[in-house]
């Protein structure tokens, strides 16, 4: 184990030439590398052969799934897992001495790589107003201090629960009951900036706002589009599910900005041929596609594909699927025969004759499935874009079959059971009918906030108290500047954390730091050691069982902390919540979820069973719970994005060498980028029209209509393989660029992937 | 790919005997080469069969399904490729005429079963021979799904099955 850093790393690019394949041994170097620098040997060994199994840990990096039991390896996890869940496993320790030696302006200042290196978060803490220190406080004080503020508002609705993925479904669902039986529908949560435009779309088309399909369609696909994801960096394991489906004899069509690494080649470490050999190659097409030109792209294979049926009648369409199980053909058709072609090439930057070689893929194809991720949901086009998908997956019956279907791929371990449980602000009257009696009070009906408009309430004065259960809320929002400004608002700031992050720093007048266990660490309570559920990407619940002695003996759960803030804030009311027994024995949680969340019925018996719970999607039972009881076609409508002379359109990233906002080092290893993440990438042509030239140092300014400057400073020109008239540069650091207002259609999803700046160049 | 073919007359109505049939996680209970079936969804099964020291396991699709009629399916994946229809023909005085027809390619188990003169047959009689027994020895299908599969996919007309109180919700 190393010592945490004194000083931040200092910042030196050099580049070199993007990687062209993923993991390999590389990867297994780099992830013993960083575990060992955390925690001892005996720590790594525990954590990583007891990861991803049955009864083992799940890795908190991501949320795809494993394979079914008897199928796993004994190393089943990738490179970013094993760093993250060492990141957690750390053995260095955070004391109220660090505390004493830096004060709040002090960490305001440093980076979140930095606040994350110093190590595990060991005792709460509390800012006191007017003080610039945190100092140690007493578990029943700092509850007592929140509970207190709480009861003193004039509103539950000034109040707002933000949740990670991390969070358990135990957790979570202690959580929205608690905010709930307080009176508030204030949920807002990380799904809110990541696949909340997959939820709406998929909803309103399917019934569902969960994935069709499992590993097993993956593997038995004859087609698999992975469109706006990068699996090497973000959910390295789909790449075994990928090299599977391709021995098997799938094709696959990568669509992306950037070619990254892992969409194009992967050498598995676990095979001979991943070690010494060239891998598989990942996609057999790529289209380099511009941001936000996806809906173009599917609507115009639409079109194409309604076309060949015209030339070729009844060989190309599924007309029994699409007249008995959809609704709204003949409009989508009507409205998908005039998308014009020119427009097409503009917005995707593709050529009409790319486009024509992916419709002959598809004709080839009886099984197809598309994979995406926030290449898609972050723009302003996310939901209108995910409908196309499903438009194109209908056309020829690719739902609720075997090898087919809709995959959006999640990126935090358990964001999908987190609302599975009911974390979000606008659920439905069935569910709280079914809390209310269940648990005897009356949750409130009105909706509650997002994280967007969580942001704009704090700005405008309305919320008073912020309590985030894990996560990095200031540093994962947009807009950083107005979001600071907002959380600085508020009279109280809590987080639940492992560890210290820039959210810490970024204080309301009373702040709180409330340290909890981590997933890789044994959980007793009375009712004796505990395990918890989480919910993968394709809908299976399974438990997560920590290994290792907890970083200090006075960490609480999560769940425990929650129930005693209920306690102290609800005191005997409303209604019948047994709160000391559901900290006792989570087992009592999971018997009041069976009876409220669909599919989880019998949890605890079914729960323990190697594998857990498959949770069925009605869309595989032939059930669309849709507005017109079928899957509904729709018509999309967009525009090419405007973008002037001398702009740009950005993406933000992360690097390899990150984990949602936390970078564990300057480096990128697979984009070739090292010692800096203060770079923007932009295609070599655009630099040339843009007088740029590599090295150049510019600041990345955002253009949106208010007359805010956003700026984000002192960046580094990289050429790089961008899509033309595009850039791209790292999370967070420029979500500062991210207007407030900057959001998806209809699911008010931050619009990260497409931000139009401009580059100007700095002066040495 | 070679083909074998069994029928066998069993003593109870042919919803019995179909319903029985919808209940692939029970065929372990009563066919010695079945060892464990998986339902993942309506159509889509894993299996793991063995013979002797032999095991395997694969994937099957149910591509068209009836209730009381017949049942296909197909293995998924070029491994242990193979595919079957099941019918279900009533016979007067409560009976039920089941009919199995299996095709295999010549790779995976079915494969060399159906290599080895004889074997393949032999095998399917005596598991036939099996579900025979078990229902008729119960009288009553220990369970049943109704609904009908159309080109691997379930199609709308059969009751939606009971669930929750609780209607779904996106999922962000």
């Amino acid at each position: 184990m190393k010592k945490p850093p004194r000083d931040e790393p200092r910042d030196d690019l050099t580049v070199t030439p993007p990687k062209t394949w993923a993991a390999g041994v590389p990867a297994v170097v780099h992830a013993l590398e960083y575990s060992l620098a955390q925690t001892s040997p005996k720590e790594t060994a525990v954590d990583l052969l007891t990861m991803n199994q049955v009864d083992g840990i799940d890795c908190p990096g991501c949320a795809w799934a494993d394979p079914a039991p008897g199928h796993r390896h004994r190393n089943e996890y990738c490179e970013n897992g094993a760093k993250h869940i060492n990141d957690e496993a750390t053995t260095r320790r955070i004391t109220a001495d660090f505390f004493r030696a830096h004060s709040v302006s002090d960490l305001a200042g440093r980076s979140d790589l930095w606040l994350n290196q110093q190590g595990r978060l060991t005792e709460p803490m509390v800012k006191r107003p007017g003080s610039d220190h945190y100092e140690p406080i007493s578990w029943r004080d700092a509850l007592d201090l929140l509970a207190g503020e709480l009861k003193a508002l004039d509103s539950p609705d000034e109040a707002v629960f933000y949740t990670s993925g991390r969070v358990s479904n135990e957790a979570a669902f202690v959580l929205q009951l608690f905010a709930r039986a307080y009176g508030t529908n204030n949920l807002p949560d990380c799904s809110n900036m990541c696949h909340e435009s997959s939820g709406f779309a998929l909803h309103e088309t399917l019934g569902t706002g969960k994935g069709t399909v499992s590993l097993d369609d993956l593997h038995h696909a004859d087609l698999i589009f992975l469109v706006g994801q990068n699996p090497g960096t973000n959910h390295p394991r789909q790449l075994s599910a990928l090299e599977q489906a391709k021995r098997n004899g799938a094709r696959i069509v990568a669509v992306n900005p950037l070619p990254e690494a892992g969409l194009l080649r992967f050498k598995n470490p676990q095979k001979a041929s991943g070690v010494i050999g060239q891998g598989v190659r990942i996609a057999d097409r790529f289209l380099h596609i511009r941001p936000g030109g996806d809906l173009a792209l599917f609507q115009a294979l639409n079109r194409l594909l309604l076309e060949a049926e015209d030339a070729r009648p009844g060989t190309v369409l599924d007309h029994a699927f699409i007249r008995d199980c959809t609704s709204g053909f003949e409009e989508f058709a009507e409205h998908a025969r005039q998308v014009s072609w020119d427009d097409v090439v503009a917005t995707t930057g593709l050529t009409r004759e790319e486009i024509e070689r992916v419709r002959d893929e598809v004709l080839r194809s009886k099984r197809v499935i598309v994979c995406w991720a926030m290449g898609i949901t972050q723009h302003k086009h996310g939901v209108p874009t995910i409908r196309e998908i499903v438009n194109f997956l209908l056309l020829r019956g690719n739902l609720g079959r075997a090898g087919a279907g809709a995959c959006p791929v999640r990126g935090h371990s358990n964001v999908q059971g987190d609302r599975t449980m009911g974390i979000w602000e606008q659920m439905p009257d069935s569910f709280l009918d079914a809390l209310r009696d269940e648990f005897g009070f009356d949750p409130p009906r009105a909706h509650g906030l997002d994280s967007v408009n969580s942001i704009k309430a704090m700005r405008e004065g309305r919320i008073k108290v912020f309590l985030g259960v894990a996560g990095n809320f200031v540093r994962a929002a947009p807009d950083s500047a107005v979001t600071e400004a907002a959380m600085r608002s508020c009279r109280l700031t809590a987080h639940v954390s492992t560890k210290l992050n820039g959210s810490h720093t970024v204080c309301g007048r009373t702040a709180l730091i409330l340290p909890t266990l981590g997933r890789t660490e044994r959980d007793q309570q009375a009712g004796g050691e505990q395990f918890v559920t989480v919910e993968n990407s394709m809908s299976e619940v399974h438990t997560s069982r920590g290994r290792l002695k907890p970083a200090s003996p006075l960490l609480l759960s999560e769940v425990a902390i929650l129930c005693r803030l209920a306690r102290r804030t609800l005191g005997t009311g409303p209604g019948n919540v047994p709160w000391e027994e559901f900290e006792a024995d989570y087992s009592a949680i999971r018997d009041r979820i069976s009876r409220i969340v669909p599919g989880l019925h019998d949890f605890n018996r079914r729960v323990a069973r190697p594998g857990g719970i498959r949770l069925p999607n009605p869309v595989n039972e032939g059930v669309y719970r849709t507005a017109t009881k079928k899957a509904m076609f729709t018509r999309n409508t967009w525009r090419t994005p405007d973008v002037p002379g001398g702009h740009l359109l950005l993406q933000t990233l992360r690097s390899h060498d990150q984990w949602n906002t936390i970078p564990y080092t300057l480096n990128d290893r697979y984009r070739g980028i090292h010692g800096s993440r203060r770079v923007v990438m932009v295609n070599p042509e655009d630099l040339s029209a843009l007088s740029l030239s590599e090295g150049d140092r510019v600041d990345v300014v955002g253009v949106w209509h208010d007359d805010t400057e956003r700026r984000a400073e002192g960046f580094t020109v990289v050429p790089y393989p961008t899509a033309r008239g595009s850039a791209a540069a790292y999370y967070p650091e420029t979500q500062v660029l991210v207007p407030l207002d900057s959001v998806a259609d209809i699911s008010n999803q931050p619009t990260s992937k497409g931000i139009l700046v401009r580059l100007e160049r700095v002066t040495p | 790919m070679s083909t074998v073919e069994e029928t066998i007359e069993i003593a109870v109505p042919v919803r019995t005997a179909y319903d029985q049939w919808t209940q692939f996680e029970c065929f372990p209970r009563f066919m010695t080469t079945v060892k464990r079936v998986e339902q993942i969804r309506p159509a889509v099964t894993l299996w793991i069969v063995g013979l002797g020291p032999l095991r395997r396991e694969f994937a099957t699709e149910i591509v068209d399904q009836v209730p009381d009629s017949h049942l296909t399916w197909r293995s998924l994946g070029q491994r242990h490729g193979h595919r079957g229809e099941v019918t279900f023909r009533p016979v007067e005085g409560e009976r039920t005429s089941v009919t199995v027809r299996m095709s295999a390619g010549p790779r995976g188990l079915t494969g060399v079963l159906t290599a080895v003169p004889g074997a393949a047959r032999r095998v399917l009689r005596r598991e036939l021979a099996h579900f025979k027994a078990y229902i008729e020895g119960h009288g009553e299908a220990s369970g049943a799904w109704r609904g009908t599969i159309r080109g691997g996919q379930v199609r709308p007309g059969e009751p939606e099955p009971p669930r929750s109180r609780v209607a779904g919700w996106p999922v962000g």
